[in-house]
């Protein structure tokens, strides 16, 4: 069974995405509601893939990505950001940063685990 | 994938209802930015307020089927981000648009 965390500032985007990837893949999701919180949960749980909000209160995404590539126990784990949109400047940044991909909010609750299955490759 | 289908739109529906108090609350608090807004007494905390708000909406209505009022709070958003006097004044309008699009479901 796929391990997946979540991190996001909003309730309802955890909650939905959550029920979302049990109830479609049988897969078992850890939540966060902070970067610094999903470091926490990520170290300790060792998730296979980890959905990521980009605009959050205090510390963002991409920062909190670039944190997670310096601490040796989870730089291996895949990192998917989850934004509401993507411009030319958001694609550049996100670019040389050494993600696993980019998902797209609004996300639809049938598809989100096909598409993060097709985004890391995952045939099982 | 119909079992999955109905099982999470029952989920949804469930957690749209107990949403739903936030939900009017960041509409009022839409509102009441707009109508500021338009008579030109916005001030930048509230600008950054209504933003954050408006990006939120953004991300997750359109998860509950509401696509319309996704575009429309992205709308609110990218006004609010680089706000012009102009662009401003066109708040209140999609404001009451978008309560207009959830009024079904609020």
């Amino acid at each position: 069974m796929r391990r997946i965390l979540i991190i996001d500032d909003e309730d309802d985007i955890r909650e939905v995405a959550a029920l979302s990837l049990e109830a479609t893949a049988g897969w078992h999701i850890f939540t966060a509601s902070s970067g610094a919180l999903g470091i926490e949960v990520a170290t300790a749980e060792q998730p296979d893939a980890i959905l990521m909000d980009v605009m959050m209160p205090g510390v963002d995404g991409p920062t909190t990505f670039v944190a997670m590539q310096q601490i040796p126990a989870i730089a291996h784990i895949p990192v998917l950001l989850l934004t509401a949109k993507v411009q030319g400047v958001d694609q550049r940044r996100f670019a040389g940063l050494g993600l696993a991909g980019v998902l797209m909010k609004p996300f639809d609750p049938l598809t989100l685990a096909q598409q993060i299955s097709d985004a890391l490759d995952w045939k099982d | 994938m119909p079992d999955d289908e109905g099982k999470i739109e029952a989920l949804l529906a469930d957690l749209w209802q107990r949403h739903l108090p936030l939900l009017r609350e960041r509409l009022d608090l839409l509102d009441r930015i707009a109508a500021d807004a338009s008579t030109g007494t916005l001030t930048e905390e509230s600008r950054l307020e209504a933003l954050s708000v408006a990006h939120k909406l953004s991300g997750n209505l359109g998860m509950f089927g509401h696509q319309h009022g996704t575009e429309t709070a992205s709308q609110m958003e990218k006004i609010l981000k680089t706000p012009t006097p102009e662009t401003l004044r066109t708040l209140a309008v999609l404001a009451a648009h978008l309560r207009h699009t959830l009024a079904h479901a609020l």
